[in-house]
């Protein structure tokens, strides 16, 4: 026994229990009902595969695991729609092209992972939980026998903890029963045996490492520097390559932002002609359109207007578009501004045109997503809709005038 | 590890042969005058039948999604080599063998389209497409002779691997032996592969080009979850039938229930997830030639922001995912058989009204359309599926005998 062990065998030993061995599940099921029936209480079977039918005969009752499963997952679809409703409806509210700030669709994907994730924690941890692991030692190896019960053989094993054990009597017990090979003992040392001192050192050390990252952070939370802060991975941060407001060794003014060269144009940037890239004719806007002018260009037009520019102006044009309703439902300032009243109708085309591109007021530019001709498309429309919202009787074709009456 | 007997099956009745013929008489009877009356109620409403080819289509593709469904289960069975589900697998081939049948009820909807009548699918009408040029730029797909042609391809393909497993699974009730198992294996991954292939392009063909402006890559997924939903559904039910008729009392136990129980609610959450996946990027893109086909199962044609067909969905929601969901989550439930067949019967219910969600909104009627029309629809095409079913089962036995995993599914335990 033990003998590739050789440390073991100074410290004394006590019986920690009884092992029973069988060589067929059968027997070990009909060994399992008999040990209950015999009323002892700490003990347990082992076998290489799952036995079906040990559990009511060892009288184990169901698992509460699922009931687990079920309070997390629900508390995770809880913890979800709470945190997303939270986070973007009440802590912090962004108005986006006027969605809705807390809207179910766009929450399930989150409510999903978050139910998948809270579920499968719970079962495994549960499982290791209710099963008592990780459980490090177990006297129970300090037999030999009991290595074939990975292989092809079956044992009960008593605790020598039971209250109704006692090592004769359970002894004869054990053997009484069907089909048993050999009833032995099993041992543990009659003292704990005692954690060496490099144990302690290590453990201690470890402690006070695990300290510092926290205390780190604390430290960095309370005070203020002016060095740039600690990468950690460093590699998306520092590129190779000269940024922003950087001193550059190369030229004499050190500055690494550099104009263009004067008189020369990069390919394909000369936008010569000043009425159609920039809406002016000299110092003034220009009051033409300065491209052709056809049902096609039309359509694009009212295709990207509806795109860009409807969400805030409206369908209409009249500034009642889906961003400003939401504002108004929620009593934000809003400043609704119409495309089609007076002011708009007396603009310059080429103003428009430039407002498009470098935005106005708390407009944001479009320049970077609007091309110079859908601009002018846009503009185009923008005209149409301000005729359309003034017009009258005189507009309408003669025979499609008893309609509207 | 096996600790129980393994129950003998050999004197257990297995077959029909007794009163399949008479039940088949009855059926082909009330499907035949059901489809009938069908036909007169739906010239009686008097729009050139167009209510009765969506309804006819409605009930058409709920029953296919039977076969096409117990086609995949006998299939992926085979490529898994499963043991545990050769008690059962023979009523998925024998529903997967009516396959020829579904391709001679797809005649009504074939033979219009061949006609040229654009009742059902407005690709076929040359003024649509003309007010339509998108639609004209899928010609090429969509027309006439293609769409027949394709389809027929669908169903030889299809008929021809249900007959394959079929009769292999058959002809090994007499011979024994591990060799047709071992053929039907060999061939059962080329069988899912054109499964898939089929399945997506069938269900663009005869459903989703209903609305032939509007695209979803995902619609042949979804359409594939369906079936297989109301394919284990009918294999529980069908199971049951057959025991409470003192039929495989003994090869089918309530393990076998358990596992497809298990199957039928993952299927139930992959139908959800399927569904959702093709709903969310829709809404959350809301480009108008994508949102209009919900646009359409919200508003109920009126024009109103939230009409009848809004309820159908959210029904959709909660029968067909989240009520079932809950329903069928517990071990319990599933270990129950009749239970268990309860749920089934509730998700073939909510899996017709998953086809009559997808076709029924084309018809572009105010209100929720349903009357008798559908009714002996439903009818008709039921009397003629349990016919055919049971014409194909004729004497076969209901259970393969001789699979060399027989033992294995007679002794399976759930662990």
């Amino acid at each position: 026994m033990n003998h590739d062990r050789p440390s073991v065998p100074e410290t004394p030993q006590v019986v920690a229990g009884l092992l029973a061995e069988f060589d067929r599940p059968e027997t070990l099921v009909a060994a399992a009902a008999r040990v209950k029936a015999a009323g002892y209480r700490t003990w347990d079977c082992h076998s290489p595969f799952p036995v079906h039918g040990i559990d009511p005969a060892m009288g184990i009752r169901p698992t509460i695991l699922p009931w687990l499963v079920v309070g997390a997952g629900t508390a995770g679809v809880l913890v979800a729609l709470v945190m997303q409703w939270w986070t973007n409806a009440v802590d912090y509210p962004l108005n986006i092209s006027g969605k809705p700030l807390f809207s179910l669709p766009a929450n399930i994907p989150v409510t999903f992972e978050l139910l998948i994730l809270f579920s499968a924690l719970t079962a495994f941890l549960g499982a290791l939980a209710l099963n008592g692991l990780p459980f490090f030692s177990n006297p129970i190896f300090s037999n030999p026998r009991f290595r074939r019960v990975t292989n092809d053989r079956f044992f009960v094993s008593i605790s020598a903890a039971d209250p109704a054990f006692g090592e004769e009597a359970t002894r004869a017990f054990l053997q009484s029963l069907d089909g048993v090979a050999v009833v032995e003992p099993f041992h543990r040392p009659a003292a704990p045996p005692k954690i060496p001192a490099a144990f302690h050192i290590a453990g201690a050390l470890a402690v006070c490492m695990a300290c510092f990252p926290p205390l780190l952070i604390a430290y960095a939370r309370a005070t203020k520097s002016a060095k740039p802060r600690i990468h950690v991975w460093p590699d998306m941060d520092s590129q190779a390559k000269y940024q922003t407001q950087t001193a550059h060794p190369l030229f004499p003014d050190r500055r690494s932002m550099r104009a263009g060269v004067p008189g020369t144009v990069a390919v394909g940037r000369l936008n010569a002609d000043e009425r159609l890239y920039e809406g002016k004719d000299g110092e003034q806007w220009v009051t033409s359109v300065p491209v052709e002018i056809d049902a096609e260009r039309m359509r694009r037009g009212k295709e990207r207007y509806e795109i860009y520019c409807a969400p805030c102006h409206g369908l209409s044009g009249e500034g009642d578009g889906i961003m400003a309703q939401r504002a108004l439902e929620r009593e934000e300032p809003w400043v609704r501004r119409s495309l089609v009243d007076d002011y708009a109708v007396k603009l310059p085309v080429g103003s428009i045109f430039n407002t498009i591109r470098h935005g106005k007021n708390t407009m944001l530019p479009y320049g970077a997503q609007v091309p110079p001709a859908d601009r002018w498309a846009i503009v185009l429309y923008v005209k149409a809709l301000q005729r359309a919202q003034n017009a009258t009787i005189d507009d309408v074709p003669e025979e499609l005038r008893d309609k509207l009456q | 590890m096996h600790t129980k007997e393994v129950p003998n099956i050999a004197d257990e009745p297995n077959t029909l042969a007794d009163v399949g013929p008479r039940l088949r008489r009855y059926a082909a009877i009330v499907g035949g005058v059901a489809l009938a009356l069908a036909l007169i109620s739906g010239l009686f409403i008097g729009d050139g039948g167009k209510y009765l080819l969506h309804s006819y289509l409605t009930s058409y593709c709920f029953f296919l999604s039977l076969s096409l469904g117990g086609l995949f289960f006998v299939a992926v069975q085979h490529a898994s080599r499963a043991g545990w589900s050769v008690s059962v697998r023979r009523i998925a081939e024998i529903l997967g063998g009516n396959l020829p049948l579904m391709a001679l009820l797809a005649l009504p909807i074939l033979v219009p389209v061949l006609l040229g009548n654009g009742h059902l699918y407005p690709w076929v009408d040359r003024a649509y497409l003309d007010a339509h040029p998108v639609v004209a730029q899928k010609t090429a797909w969509l027309n006439g002779w293609s769409f027949a042609g394709r389809c027929a391809v669908y169903f030889a393909i299809w008929a021809l691997m249900a007959r394959f497993f079929l009769n292999g699974s058959t002809k090994q009730d007499e011979q024994g032996g591990t060799e047709l198992t071992l053929r039907m294996e060999r061939w059962s991954p080329l069988a899912l592969i054109l499964f898939a292939l089929t399945i997506t392009c069938a269900s663009v063909d005869l459903v989703m080009s209903l609305s032939p402006e509007w695209f979803s890559t995902i619609f042949g997924v979804y359409y594939f979850s369906g079936s297989t939903v109301g394919a284990l559904a009918t294999i529980i039910v069908v199971a049951c039938l057959l025991q409470r008729a003192g039929r495989l009392t003994h090869a089918i136990t309530v393990e076998h229930y358990h596992e497809l129980g298990k199957l039928l609610f993952a299927f139930v959450v992959f139908w959800g997830y399927i569904a959702f996946s093709q709903y969310m990027l829709i809404w959350y893109a809301n480009i108008p030639e994508e949102t209009r086909y919900y646009l359409a199962r919200q508003t109920g044609g009126a024009g109103a922001v939230v009409g009848p067909w809004a309820y159908v969905s959210l029904l959709l929601v909660a029968g067909h995912l989240l009520i079932p969901f809950v329903g069928l989550l517990s071990r319990h439930v599933k270990r129950n058989r009749k239970l268990l067949v309860g749920w089934a019967v509730w998700l073939l219910v909510f899996h017709w009204v998953d086809m009559y969600w997808l076709v029924m909104p084309s018809l572009g009627r105010p209100g929720l359309p349903f009357g008798f029309t559908d009714v002996f629809c439903i009818l008709g095409l039921g009397g003629a599926y349990v016919a055919g079913t049971l014409w194909i089962a004729g004497d076969r036995r209901w259970i393969a005998v001789k699979d060399p995993r027989m033992s294995e599914a007679l002794v399976f335990e759930n662990t």
